[in-house]
């Protein structure tokens, strides 16, 4: 068998048995196990597919699920990995968000714009901008941990609302909101329907930049930051006594995971094509903790699947009061189905974090150990 | 039992996700027919079996912070369809509105994404409310020729097309009140005011009006909630306005004029559409609200004496519903849209874009009284297009609404005279 299969990438592996590491090179690599290669593999192969059968307000909800997901695994790097809490996240998502659309905005527009419309260039631009916000509040997490760090954060939000709600040449304002970047690719703007469906275009768009981001953040993780990372956050004065570089590393968990805030921000409202200020709320950060903590901390697979649950929840909970008969659709009987959807969203959290703690990356571990020990499981 | 509560919970959610991914299709859906949200079969709740079925999608607010607009909208709505279709409907069509609700929890991604889902469904969007909202899917519903009437009074929809705006627009209303203030002997004016397209959008009508009649004029924003609006007063204090332009919530309009009163202002107060409720007068400042306050709007009266007016009261008292501006707009909406879609049915063109085209050849639209003059002129440009016309009321217990009609409907010279080049909350 292991003949079959190149020698340079088995790493040394034992056929049928992928936990076996028989090399600290095998242990340490992006895909330590063969199954793990091939799945991925598969995952992305199936995901690149989809789009030719799903419909395109699926495709649409999926999208947002990446460009989120993106966003989530900078929270993740922050929070999960090196254990800074972070409620700041929308903010940098906001700056993100905004420099994305000036920099792509028309010049002679209302609001400021300087035609740029090379997406990769303001994706990137957007990062950048973010990643400075970002490197400019890291060293508050320097003196502050816990609680007071996540209210130090929190201000950050406030501050943002602020500033976006009040520059109009920059936002448009309150209620009003400009329009979003649109991301142009070697001048085929993905907005736009042509040989495939915009909502196609942009869901392949969105699925290779969480692809690329994806790859980075992991490794990341598993590079000597990831575990200065994992030191921190287990107790930072251990790693401190270490030799860990405490302000450098936290440093580098915030500007890196603002940099993925501000890449998430310039795309997120490329499908809508339009965003108002007031969206940089503290809903928005909440939600992306809520996906890193559905999803799993510190894991990236697990903040791409808590991404992926919270864009498609408000679509379930939307479908599941219309399979219970008694739940009224008119809004002015109650319950009705849009309170119930409401509810819903709180009570799946709330369910999660109880039965599953460690995310859906859990359920996950479970489901492998189960089939791994088939059919001795038990 | 874990394991099994864990199991179900695991094949609930598999389960709606299969329900709600269906397969791509690529052919017009939304019925038999190659009309999108046109059936020949009957509506879901029909009057008459043998008529086909004309969906209307309805994005609104019916949880978030404008439920008390969007619930009421809806219902009115709803009410006013259920009449056109027990009246015979619409040439073989009935109408239905409710099928297709959806709630945009008041967040402009929200309203894109449950439009995403509606959009193959309906022929057009009978109710799509909030200016941000609507302008997150402009671009969508006028490549897809969806005809949308939008919940939102901002100046903006009168240099959109495929758009069917209903009632004066917050900025003509406030030159007029303006206009009706300096009638009333007044030198100085103030808006407080919401940001925003709803708040800014009546600031520069008040400001361009006390312009044109060489009035002080004194800009005070505000933010929304009762505890907020201290700042406010002060201001108000210290410019001491003869009239007050208020385009906030009914809360925020109670805590100012009540506020104002207690120490010892004594201007007057008129307020946009949505700073009314009657439910203010039951707070402690209803005495000072009764006194000082009054309100703009182009709709007239719950009880005012016409025949729009007579069925919609009837249709309410049946549906228990209580006096309610957003239901009597959300009412006096549906004729316009039915003026469209009779017009596209003569046409003999009942699709997305024969629809579009009959409401851009409208050049008014019968009311039975309750759409305010020069409504629905589509045909027309901006300037011709724009309703004018306001009138004020005042606070009067002996009416079901509280409010009776103080100064009839009216076009001030400001607003008569002045050129719509761009929407006004933009000029702030």
């Amino acid at each position: 068998m292991s003949s079959v299969i190149p020698r340079r990438l088995l790493g040394g592996r034992v056929i049928g048995r992928p936990s076996l590491y028989t090399s600290y090179k095998q242990d340490m690599s992006f895909f330590d196990t063969l199954p793990k290669l091939f799945g991925v593999l598969a995952i992305v192969l199936v995901a690149a597919y989809l789009p030719m059968t799903l419909e395109d307000n699926l495709l649409k909800l999926l999208g947002t699920g990446f460009v989120l997901a993106v966003g989530a695994i900078g929270l993740n790097l922050v929070t999960g990995y090196a254990g800074q809490v972070s409620l700041g996240h929308a903010f940098f998502v906001g700056v993100g968000a905004y420099t994305a659309a000036v920099l792509a905005g028309d010049p002679d527009g209302r609001y400021l714009g300087l035609g740029i419309t090379f997406a990769p260039l303001w994706i990137l631009a957007a990062g950048v901008a973010a990643a400075v916000c970002g490197a400019v509040v890291a060293p508050l997490a320097t003196r502050l941990r816990g609680l007071y760090l996540a209210i130090v954060t929190l201000g950050l939000v406030f501050i943002g609302e602020y500033f976006f709600g009040e520059w109009t040449e920059l936002s448009g304002g309150a209620n009003v909101g400009r329009d979003a970047a649109e991301p142009v690719l070697f001048g085929n703007d993905l907005t736009r329907d042509g040989a495939y469906t915009s909502e196609q275009k942009l869901y392949w768009f969105f699925l290779a930049v969480l692809v690329i981001f994806a790859v980075i953040a992991r490794n990341l993780a598993r590079s000597r930051v990831g575990r200065a990372f994992a030191a921190v956050r287990d107790r930072d004065i251990a790693a401190g006594v270490m030799g860990v570089n405490l302000a450098k590393y936290k440093l580098t968990a915030f500007t890196i995971s603002s940099f993925y805030a501000g890449v998430a921000g310039s795309l997120l409202f490329a499908a809508n094509g339009h965003f108002s200020p007031e969206q940089f709320n503290l809903l928005m950060s909440v939600q992306f903790i809520a996906m890193v903590l559905i999803g799993g901390a510190a894991t990236i697979s697990g903040s791409i699947m808590g991404a992926m649950l919270i864009a498609l929840l408000p679509r379930i909970t939307g479908e599941l009061p219309g399979l219970v008969g008694f739940i009224s659709s008119s809004a002015i009987e109650h319950p009705n189905i849009f309170e119930v959807e409401q509810i819903l969203y709180g009570v799946l959290i709330i369910a999660f974090l109880i039965f599953e703690p460690r995310g859906l990356f859990g359920i996950w571990l479970r489901v492998r150990t189960y089939w791994k020990s088939f059919p001795f499981s038990y | 039992m874990k394991t099994t509560a864990r199991r179900v919970g695991i094949a609930l959610t598999a389960a709606s996700l299969v329900l709600t991914g269906c397969g791509r299709d690529d052919d017009e859906p939304g019925g038999t027919e190659s009309v999108p949200g046109v059936t020949s079969e009957p509506c879901p709740e029909a009057v008459d079996q043998e008529k086909g079925c004309i969906y209307l999608g309805t994005i609104t607010d019916l949880t978030g912070v404008f439920k008390g607009v969007g619930v009421p909208l809806t219902e009115g709505q709803k009410a006013f369809w259920a009449k056109v279709n027990a009246d015979g409907g619409i040439g073989d069509y009935e109408v239905d509105v409710t099928k297709f609700t959806k709630d945009n929890q008041y967040n402009p991604d929200t309203h894109a994404t449950v439009f995403a889902e509606i959009k193959d469904e309906i022929l057009a969007l009978g109710q799509s409310l909030g200016t941000a909202h609507t302008n997150t899917i402009l671009e969508q519903v006028q490549d897809d020729s969806i005809l949308t009437l939008p919940a939102s009074l901002g100046s903006n929809w009168i240099f959109e097309d495929g758009v069917i705006e209903v009632g004066t627009n917050y900025c003509a209303e406030a030159m007029n009140s303006v206009d009706a203030a300096v009638d009333g002997g007044a030198k100085s004016v103030a808006a407080v005011h919401f940001p925003g397209d709803y708040g800014d959008d009546a600031m520069v009508g008040a400001r361009i009006a006390a312009e044109a009649n060489d009035l002080k004029f004194t800009d005070i924003p505000t933010a929304p909630g009762q505890e907020a609006q201290g700042a406010a007063v002060t201001a108000l204090l210290k410019a001491k306005p003869d009239v007050v332009i208020v385009s906030t919530g009914p809360i925020e309009m109670a805590a100012i004029v009540g506020g104002a009163a207690a120490q010892g202002f004594t201007g007057k107060f008129i307020g946009s559409i949505p700073s009314w409720n009657a439910a203010v007068l039951e707070s402690p400042a209803g005495p000072a609200i009764a006194g000082l306050y009054r309100q703009a709007t182009s709709f007239g009266t719950w009880d005012s004496d016409t025949p729009g007016h007579e069925a919609m009261r009837e249709a309410a008292a049946a549906a228990k519903q209580v006096p309610n501006d957003w239901y009597m707009i959300g009412w006096a909406g549906g004729y316009i849209m039915k003026a469209a879609l009779e017009a596209a049915i003569e046409d003999d063109n009942l699709t997305r874009e024969g629809l579009v085209e009959a409401a851009a050849a409208l050049t008014g639209v019968d009311g039975e009284g309750m759409l305010p003059e020069g409504s629905g002129n589509y045909a027309g440009d901006p300037n011709e297009r724009v309703v004018r016309a306001t009138s004020l009321n005042k606070v009067d217990d002996k009416t079901s609404s509280k409010v009776s009609v103080d100064t009839e409907a009216f076009t001030g010279p400001t607003a008569e005279g002045y050129d719509f080049q761009e929407p006004c909350y933009l000029q702030k």
